[in-house]
């Protein structure tokens, strides 16, 4: 967890504040399409010096709006589980860079693993937690049909393979099983549920075409 | 692990000494390592007798059936709460400095750097003197938020005088190694069975001869949720810690002695936790450093392992060597085995790996050693040293069945013991049904063809002991507006514990699952073992079971006299209390008789009950696999897991933990391994990209089978057995695909490829 740039002591950073951080972050959240480019050019015209301090950001998560004060290098992830009030801790840090998904969410409509994804980076878009899927507490096809088919033992992982199945079966209910191992490949399971993950995706899948998707 | 420690006379063929007033002598069986072995138990006469029973299988309603786990709504909508997940008013996030040396002195400590750090709020000091292994934590930083936490690790200063230091066991066994332990030698023998000139002269009698070197990588516990606890200590005489942790009750009085508190002013809690695997018990040196840190701040702190400390300083399965020499007759008869073991478990001893396992040769010499490394110290990890003994007894067992010409099915059923062979052959003979092995082509010799892409299978076997015994001690509460609730301190690693409780109770009460809350994971709840040695649910369940019924015969006493109707005339069923004489009119709802109590309702103890639990599991195990000679790929098609345990508490779950098992051993068997610079100590893969362990792409077909061949209608615990034997399946199928015998693991396509030369020239 090197984290050369960070210069503690700096107090109220601006907006498009840079480190090395956020270009290895950004390079690494493929999921997230625009994140390299956006790097990229705060790194061509750097709008300031500050590398760290604390930045006042206005989030989107889940419908509703919510101010954060974190620091310019503050992951999603963090921002979610640590200065949000109540706390998000739905997605669970595990690996912190971008190899379990257990810290998946949707950053407009897309799943993206948040401990590589700024909360900068997510200002101005809608962020998505799986606290946030079930309305009214009614769950949705994927989350029931992961209850049915016992697609969790110790749970820590399932937050992040909801979103990833989630995500899938949005863009193609008719997912088949190899499309929805495919859209899983990023979540690791020490448990081993994966059989049960992939009878439950499938079902869910199914379900949700009788409700008239595509 | 799985020993009950009040068994202690074993293999004698009458009881030792007459029985005391109102007790009996009765022979059970144990499993350790492997080997069962008879012991005389002495019991109460009575036990038993007017006690709770599961009642005929046929006649449940939730247990033995797939019941949907009660937190399940909880785990998939984020609202379940883990150590991680914990914040509670003024936490602070703490971190530790890892040494980055095998072996150093410490010379010297500033925390000063670290604690001028803005948002860092402490930092203590772990060790001061030296450190044996990287990655042992010497200091632990406190701050606002972790990202403070992590700066502060940064800034502390730590001066080391490096000392010569010995990584692999070959290091440790030069003349001039260091000593690792004091004046200890490296290597230490631990013990010596049967005579070597027996077994040689044994050999010397059979019509086939193998031998080779197994070897064994040392393996993560890699727990999505890493160790750790949040210590809720403010100053003043009590504290909450939340741990994950594989037992409650290690971590109150632990934390109570770290916290200069009483045993009784500390609360353990364990709501949820994510996943153990044997890897967590006790407060361990994560606990130590957030006692310390709330101790000083008088404030709650958070101190949850990052990744590379999970890797590096919680623990592994030990590696180890396994050198056999075996020997069979042409009627099958496993006739003589040599075998010298040498287990490899760091700075610790290397846990439980011994030969031979499972099967029984007629003459044996094993002797057992393990060797010291300047490495992190092996600890339990699901069935400790079975998977170990398997993979290289397995092999060994299909290879002196092709020596001989045997189908390496029967091979293994004319050799296990005598007393299990009835059910190993049937476990065996579905689990050929089921992985194609009747139609096979290739079930007495390697594929030794020259086609591309070749399919083999295989076999190994497991077992495990998973009993019980007498820790647990359940309440259930009827409460005077019909909620039932089960409470015990017992935690649920995802094995779905919580969900059998409230199952046993609603099975018992006449309720469905959902009129029965489980409160578990307190350790101010009833007194509930650790889940070590898969003893959890032969141990708690018996007791859930006995409350449960206790408070249906004080449920009934009421009712008694409300209705006149002698107790023993009532009987409980959807909903209903009603005299079994006159059931259509002299009844009352079940909510109405629990107002009826008055009072606070009804509050029923219960203990564990010895007629409830039975001990003793086993398994088989197959695997499909396909193997791509040309470019050394290896491809698991099919595994099939047929595993018995008794009565079964629910099926979905207990299927769950079988594919965990077979999926586990797939990833230890194809992928995982702690890879350690042999010069500069350093381990190379801690992290999830360099350590893989199997994801979703990697698995192929898993199909677990409860084994209802199985009759006992006691519990049994069976996740260790589940992970016993998949690797050496696999490597059983690559030899019966290609001719290619991979002894070390992981099996890897370079393996393999080198492999299939040497088998060519060979």
């Amino acid at each position: 967890m090197s984290d050369p740039q960070s210069t503690p002591g700096a107090q109220g950073a601006e907006r498009n504040v840079f480190s090395r951080r956020s270009l290895f972050r950004g390079a690494g959240a493929f999921a997230a399409g625009g994140l390299v480019a956006d790097a990229a050019r705060a790194a061509a015209t750097p709008t300031s010096t500050r590398l760290a301090g604390v930045v006042e950001l206005e989030l989107e998560i889940n419908g509703a709006k919510q101010k954060v004060s974190v620091e310019p290098r503050t992951t999603l992830l963090n921002a979610l589980r640590n200065h949000c009030t109540p706390p998000l801790t739905g997605a669970k840090v595990v690996c912190d860079r971008g190899s379990c998904g257990a810290c998946t969410v949707h950053l407009d409509g897309q799943p993206v693993y948040s401990c590589m994804t700024l909360a900068a980076d997510a200002v101005g878009r809608k962020v998505t937690t799986v606290e946030g899927l079930a309305k009214e507490g009614e769950l949705t096809e994927v989350q029931r049909a992961l209850c049915e088919h016992d697609g969790s033992m110790c749970g820590f992982c399932t937050p992040g393979f909801v979103m990833s199945i989630t995500a899938c079966l949005e863009r193609k209910p008719g997912a088949t099983l190899d499309e929805i191992k495919h859209a899983c490949a990023g979540n690791l399971c020490r448990c081993g549920t994966y059989p049960h993950v992939f009878e439950a995706a499938l079902a869910a899948g199914r379900a949700l075409r009788a409700k008239g998707g595509k | 692990m799985s020993l009950d420690p009040r068994t202690t006379l074993a293999q004698q063929d009458e009881p030792p000494r007459p029985a005391a007033p109102g007790k009996k002598w009765v022979k059970s069986v144990r499993v350790q390592n492997g080997i069962d072995t008879e012991v005389w138990e002495e019991v109460d006469i009575d036990s038993g007798a007017s006690g709770p029973s599961w009642g005929a299988r046929k006649d449940l309603r939730l247990l033995n059936h797939d019941l949907p786990r009660v937190d399940a709504p909880d785990k998939v909508t984020g609202r379940a709460v883990y150590t991680h997940d914990v914040r509670v008013p003024g936490m602070a996030f703490a971190q530790v400095l890892r040494c980055p040396h095998p072996w150093a002195k410490i010379v010297r400590i500033d925390l000063e750097p670290a604690k001028k750090l803005p948002g860092v709020l402490g930092a203590v000091v772990l060790e001061s003197e030296e450190v044996k292994w990287v990655g042992r934590p010497v200091v632990a930083v406190a701050a606002d938020t972790p990202e403070h936490a992590e700066d502060g690790v940064r800034a502390v200063v730590v001066e080391y005088e490096v000392q010569r230091f010995a990584i692999t066991p070959a290091q440790s066994q030069a003349p001039d190694a260091p000593k690792i332990a004091g004046n200890r030698d490296n290597v230490r023998v631990h013990e010596t069975e049967g005579e070597l000139a027996d077994a040689e002269k044994a050999l010397a009698e059979c019509d086939a001869v193998v031998e080779g070197t197994w070897r064994v990588p040392v393996q993560h516990h890699a727990c999505l949720e890493t160790h750790g606890v949040v210590v809720d200590y403010r100053g003043g005489d009590s504290a909450t810690v939340y741990a994950s942790t594989q037992g409650t009750f290690t971590i109150n009085s632990d934390a109570a002695r770290k916290l200069k508190l009483k045993g009784s002013q500390v609360v353990a809690v364990v709501e949820h936790m994510g996943g153990g695997f044997g890897g967590k018990f006790g407060m361990g040196l994560e606990g130590d450093a957030a006692c310390k840190l709330s101790l000083e701040l008088k404030r709650p702190v958070h101190m949850l392992f990052d990744r590379a400390s999970e890797f590096l300083a919680a623990g592994n399965r030990a590696g180890g060597v396994h050198v056999l020499k075996a020997g069979a007759k042409k009627s099958g008869e496993l006739h003589a085995f040599i075998a010298n073991v040498e287990r490899h478990g760091g700075v610790g001893g290397g846990s439980n790996q011994k030969q031979p396992y499972i099967y029984r040769p007629a003459t044996s010499h094993t002797q057992v050693k393990s060797v010291l490394t300047n490495t992190d110290s092996s600890r339990a990890m699901r069935a400790p040293g079975h998977p170990q003994m398997s993979f290289a007894m397995e092999g060994l067992m299909d290879d002196l069945a092709y020596a001989i010409g045997m189908d390496p099915l029967e091979f293994r059923i004319r050799n296990v013991p005598d007393n299990r062979r009835t059910d190993y052959e049937r476990q065996l003979r579905q689990c050929a049904e089921l992985i194609g092995w009747n139609s096979h082509p290739h079930r007495t010799a390697p594929n030794r063809s020259n086609d591309e892409l070749k399919v083999g299978i295989g076999f190994a076997l497991s077992t495990w002991g998973g009993g019980g015994g007498p820790e647990c001690k359940v309440e259930v509460r009827l409460l005077p507006d019909g909620s039932v609730e089960v409470l015990s301190g017992t935690q649920d690693l995802g094995t779905g514990t919580r969900t059998y409780v409230a199952a046993i109770v609603a099975e018992e009460l006449g309720l469905e699952l959902n009129q029965v809350t489980a409160r578990i994971g307190r350790s101010s709840y009833g007194a509930a073992n650790a889940s070590g040695g898969s003893t959890t649910t032969a141990s708690l369940a018996p007791a859930v079971k006995h409350a449960a019924w206790n408070a249906r015969k004080a449920l009934f006493q009421h009712v008694g006299t409300l209705l006149g109707v002698k107790p023993e005339n009532l009987r409980i069923a959807g909903g209903r209390i009603e005299d079994s004489t006159n059931p259509e009119s002299n009844w009352i709802g079940f909510k109405d008789a629990c107002a009826a109590v008055g009072g606070q309702g009804i509050s029923a103890q219960g203990e564990w009950q010895r007629e409830l639990a039975s001990n003793g599991v086993g398994g088989a195990q197959a695997a499909k696999v396909q193997v791509d000679t040309l470019t050394g790929e290896i491809q698991v098609l099919h595994m099939v897991g047929v595993q018995d345990c008794g009565l079964v508490m629910n099926r979905i779950a207990t299927r769950s933990q079988l594919n965990g098992g077979m999926i586990q051993a797939l990833s230890y068997g194809l992928f995982e391994e702690r890879v350690v610079d042999p010069d500069l100590g350093i381990v190379l893969n801690a992290n999830f990209e360099d350590y893989k362990i199997a994801g979703c792409k990697e698995i192929g077909l898993m199909q677990p089978v409860l084994d209802d061949g199985d009759e006992r209608n006691g519990v049994i615990g069976m996740s260790e057995p589940a992970v016993v034997p998949g690797q050496s399946a696999i490597a059983n199928a690559i030899m019966n695909a290609c001719g290619a015998r991979l002894r070390e693991m992981p099996l890897t396509c370079d393996k393999l490829l080198m492999a299939l030369r040497g088998a060519k020239r060979g």
